[in-house]
């Protein structure tokens, strides 16, 4: 029962993923991506991950994909249209690439054997596992692994505050890091957008101070005529 | 118990998708495209981990959940890449008022 | 929870990451006295005062970084600072269940990192690029936050997230120069190479964690160890029994290529260089020395500890460079690195974009250590070697790059020939780039060349069989002719500063934030050609936990991979003065 289910999900997932690269229409593009999420998610399930699929669904489907959108908004592709394709003759090497690395990995997972060193551990190939450990009426609950399956979150949480603390604590430097600079890039310049002195200005504690000179961006000249540019 | 997944569909699944994601990258020349195909290369990466997490048999000393909190940590800085991504690609379309990849070209040499 | 409630956590730890914390934190801290203070004030006293703010977050953390290293010296009594005790009770290298490394090297790299910063960020408070100071101090704090623990990491997990903190926020700083097209096209450029490269990297390490079963490096190292019985070692008696290599693993070679891919990105090397150039000139000049050298200097580590460390099983089979391992990668990356390098800096006009080529040339240099750590006996002197290298190539180039923050400054562009009539004008100050020119070319005595020198040497030292070591005498080979085309480029500088006269405008006289960062990088190139032992050794000393103490408790106290290696005679000594003292080098060196 579960291998059909798996191959109509991996075949929805193949062709959401191609649709996302081959549609010419954005808008269309960031949908099938957001199909090709939730087959991903979908996959998770499959592997007994359930804690990981609700992540993904709430980051890459609630936020990533929104924020794809959004990007697509923003820089005015409204109706989406990716008017910037690529000329054919491109498309063909780059299939090729990708079909090489295709075959490649493909080999390898099929000809898998094990590695040649000392822990029996990994000594199985890949091609050999058709059976995953701990399932079954004799398949014993107290596995570290089938706990952890059980109490998936708060495995989660044991581990995130104990082996992978530093990782963590890094990954919320990393995202502050991150919003922090997108909103310092993406914010228009001059200095009376910017977002802190817009503020203090409406509750008049900014001075209007003259721009220095040799670097003065006039906000009514276009792209080109961006201050301090060499022209090329 | 029927019949269970073999581990290689799995990764055979993923590397579809990685190959794909990596098409994308190649072909494609808008932005946001661009940074699409790079989730579906990540997303490719983090199924590779997790079925290894449930297939395989971990060594002594290992975490009970390992290939898990790397997907997690891979889907937390997916996020961050995607933010940052975003920034950077609205940067760039207030320059040059145009989302093309190959437009970005003032520098040479 | 049986498996999980046996880890508790030792918040001794963190004393361990103090230099770290006090870094993040203080991004923070910029970050809110730039919003809550000084947001109002004009732009020239927001950044002096920022930068004021930051450099003492440097000095807290070099302060903190320093702690360790002094009481390893016994020059700090630990019994008189409970802060210390608590550094130097800790016997085990490694701390946070196995994640993090605390040992000589990053205690070492810690400090230098933290002294780099310190001049960028005096640098960067020369002259005004951008009005958004505290973000990117912060930015600039958290980047060095990401490069220490990068290369602190013992654990494919702490390596991939450390990896991506330090280029993300590298990212951001690229794009901060907001009124110039090149700092965003710079910036858009880098992230997306940067983010293919990391997804290439992290389906790379998707595959070494099936193959092992594991992320820690040790646990990696011994699970590929080879299994050689007692019979076989004692007839091997030509062919080294390093491992089976990667022969007939397609999945762990494509593992290895991806891995590649990432660290190649990050390191600059052909052919994942194509970001460097145009990030680097489109880069505020204090982020390209960032860029260029603290970036490079924590991948560069992080690289020898996955490839040598983690992956030393898979170097070659049988000692030989042409069966399937990592070594032919890193030879054929090396000799494209520095050839493509080096010739494309030869057409350069821009000093950042030749700088940039450059530094790809230089990558190349300290993969030939690499490839020599990962086939030698010697492999922690081969890895200092390249330590050493890094050391002096980082000082250099933050100097290098004070330079393009001065043409910038006053001019607005940073083209070689608008160094014209520096010479004339400043003498001094040319002089010193004179200096750090020549060490970057590789003239003696300057610290450059005794790097290129121990490198080379290393490789050239090599027992093994034939094959081996006719290609690491051809990237040696490769390497001198290429040290010779690089001079060509080098003197450009100079015959621009010399023999020149101002094209664009005259440059006004340099402030203490350029001249301090110019300075520094002459002193380290100057005393580590006048003196390069302690250093040296320094270097070698640190890149020995690099390379054994990379695991659980359980690695290292087993036994290492069994090597045997034949003995091969000495090469001849080459008849010539300058070998003459590299010998004498080496000799002290043992």
């Amino acid at each position: 029962m579960i291998v059909p289910i798996f191959v109509l999900i991996s075949v929805i997932g193949l062709l959401a993923a191609l649709g996302t690269v081959l549609s010419r229409n954005l808008v269309h593009a960031a949908l099938y991506l957001v199909a090709f999420f939730f087959t991903i998610a979908c996959q998770f399930v499959l592997l007994e991950a359930e804690f990981l699929a609700a992540i993904q669904v709430l980051v890459y489907i609630g936020a990533v994909a929104i924020i794809l959108m959004f990007g697509i908004m923003l820089t005015r592709n409204i109706l989406g249209d990716d008017t910037t394709s690529v000329p054919a003759g491109w498309k063909l090497p780059a299939g090729l690439a990708s079909l090489t690395l295709f075959g490649v990995l493909a080999y390898g997972i099929s000809n898998h054997t094990g590695a040649h060193g000392s822990a029996a551990t990994v000594g199985t190939a890949w091609s050999s596992v058709s059976q995953r450990p701990g399932i079954g009426p004799d398949a014993d609950p107290k596995t570290p692994r089938a706990v952890a399956i059980a109490n998936m979150g708060k495995t989660v949480g044991d581990e995130m505050m104990t082996r992978y603390v530093v990782g963590f604590e890094v990954a919320g430097l990393l995202l502050t890091a991150a919003i922090v600079g997108a909103v310092v890039l993406a914010y228009r310049d001059g200095a009376d957008d910017d977002p802190a002195r817009r503020v203090l200005k409406a509750v008049g504690l900014f001075p209007p101070t003259p721009p220095p000179p040799g670097r003065a961006p006039t906000p009514a000249a276009g792209p080109a005529a961006t201050a301090g540019e060499p022209r090329v | 118990m029927t019949q269970d997944i073999p581990l290689t569909w799995f990764l055979y699944f993923a590397s579809a998708s990685f190959a794909i994601g990596l098409m994308g990258v190649l072909v494609r020349r808008n932005p946001i495209a661009v940074l699409m195909a790079i989730e579906i290369m990540l997303n490719a990466a983090n199924i590779n981990l997790v079925a290894f997490w449930r297939y395989g048999t971990p060594p002594p000393g290992e975490g009970p959940i390992t290939g898990v909190m790397l997907a997690i940590f891979v889907i937390t800085i997916a996020a961050a890449e995607v933010a940052v991504g975003i920034g950077l690609i609205l940067l760039c379309y207030r320059r040059w008022h145009a989302s093309d990849v190959d437009r970005y070209d003032t520098m040479s040499g | 929870m049986p498996s999980t409630a046996a880890l508790t956590m030792n918040y001794r730890d963190f004393l361990v990451l103090l230099p770290e914390v006090t870094l993040a934190f203080w991004g923070l801290i910029v970050l809110a006295a730039d919003l809550g203070f000084w947001r109002a004030r004009p732009d020239d006293v927001r950044l002096r005062r920022l930068g004021v703010l930051t450099l003492i977050g440097c000095a807290v953390a070099l302060a903190a970084a320093a702690l360790p290293l002094l009481s390893r010296f016994a020059i700090l009594d630990p019994s008189t600072c409970p802060l210390v005790n608590d550094y130097s009770s800790n016997p085990d290298p490694l701390v946070f269940f196995g994640t993090i490394a605390d040992d000589l090297l990053t205690q070492l790299f810690n400090l230098l990192l933290i002294v780099m910063f310190a001049l960028v960020v005096r640098m960067s408070m020369s002259w005004q690029f951008t009005t958004s100071w505290g973000e990117y101090y912060a930015l600039l704090c958290w980047s060095t936050v990401g490069m220490m623990l990068l290369l602190a990491s013992e654990d494919l997990i702490t390596l991939f997230i450390t990896l991506e903190t330090m280029t993300i926020c590298l990212y951001l700083a690229t794009g901060i120069e907001k009124n110039r097209l090149r700092s965003s096209e710079g910036a858009f450029k880098y992230f997306v190479y940067g983010s293919v490269s990391s997804a290439l990297f992290l389906f790379g390490l998707s595959l070494v964690y099936g193959l092992t079963g594991t992320t820690r490096f040790g646990a990696i190292r011994e699970i590929l160890a080879p299994i050689v019985e007692p019979d076989r070692l004692l007839h091997a008696t030509h062919m080294t029994v390093i491992g089976e290599g990667l022969a007939g693993q397609v999945a762990g070679a494509t593992a290895v290529l991806l891995l590649m891919a990432g660290f190649g990105f990050k390191i600059a090397a052909v052919p994942f260089h194509q970001w460097a150039p145009d990030a680097y000139e489109g880069a505020p000049a204090p982020v390209t020395a960032w860029l260029a050298a603290g970036s490079k200097i924590a991948s560069m580590i992080a690289l020898m500890k996955v490839l040598l460390g983690a992956l030393g099983p898979w170097s070659a089979s049988a000692a030989s460079v042409l069966s399937p391992g990592w070594i032919g990668v890193v030879v054929v990356l090396s000799s494209l690195s520095m050839t493509y390098g080096n010739f494309a800096a030869l057409a350069q006009r821009n000093f950042k974009r030749m700088l940039a080529y450059s530094s790809i040339a230089h990558a190349g240099y300290m993969l030939i250590g690499v490839a020599a750590a990962g086939l030698s006996t010697r492999r922690y002197e081969s890895a200092g070697s390249v330590l050493f290298y890094l050391i002096v190539y980082g000082f250099t180039n933050i100097g290098a790059f004070a330079v393009a923050s001065w043409l910038a400054r006053d001019l607005g562009s940073d083209d070689i020939d608008d160094l014209g009539g520096v010479g004339r004008a400043y003498p001094f100050l040319a002089v010193c780039i004179v200096l750090m020119m020549l060490s970057l070319i590789g003239m003696p005595p300057f610290g450059g060349f005794f790097g290129k020198l121990y490198m080379f040497m290393e490789a050239l030292s090599q027992p093994g069989d034939q094959v081996s070591r006719l290609t690491l005498i051809w990237l040696v080979a490769l390497g001198l002719f290429n040290s010779v085309v690089s001079a060509f480029y080098y003197v450009r500088v100079l015959k621009a500063m010399f023999l020149r006269g101002p094209t664009r405008g005259t440059l006004k006289p340099a402030s203490s934030a350029i001249v301090l960062p110019i300075l520094v990088g002459t002193f380290v190139v100057v005393a580590t050609g006048l003196n390069p032992r302690p250093l040296v050794e320094f270097a070698k000393d640190a890149a020995v936990p690099m390379l054994s103490d990379g695991g659980s408790t359980a690695a290292r106290t087993a036994s290492t991979p069994p090597r045997v290696v034949p003995i091969a005679p000495p090469p001849a000594p080459l008849p010539s003065k300058t070998v003459a003292t590299a010998a004498e080098v080496a000799a002290r060196v043992e």
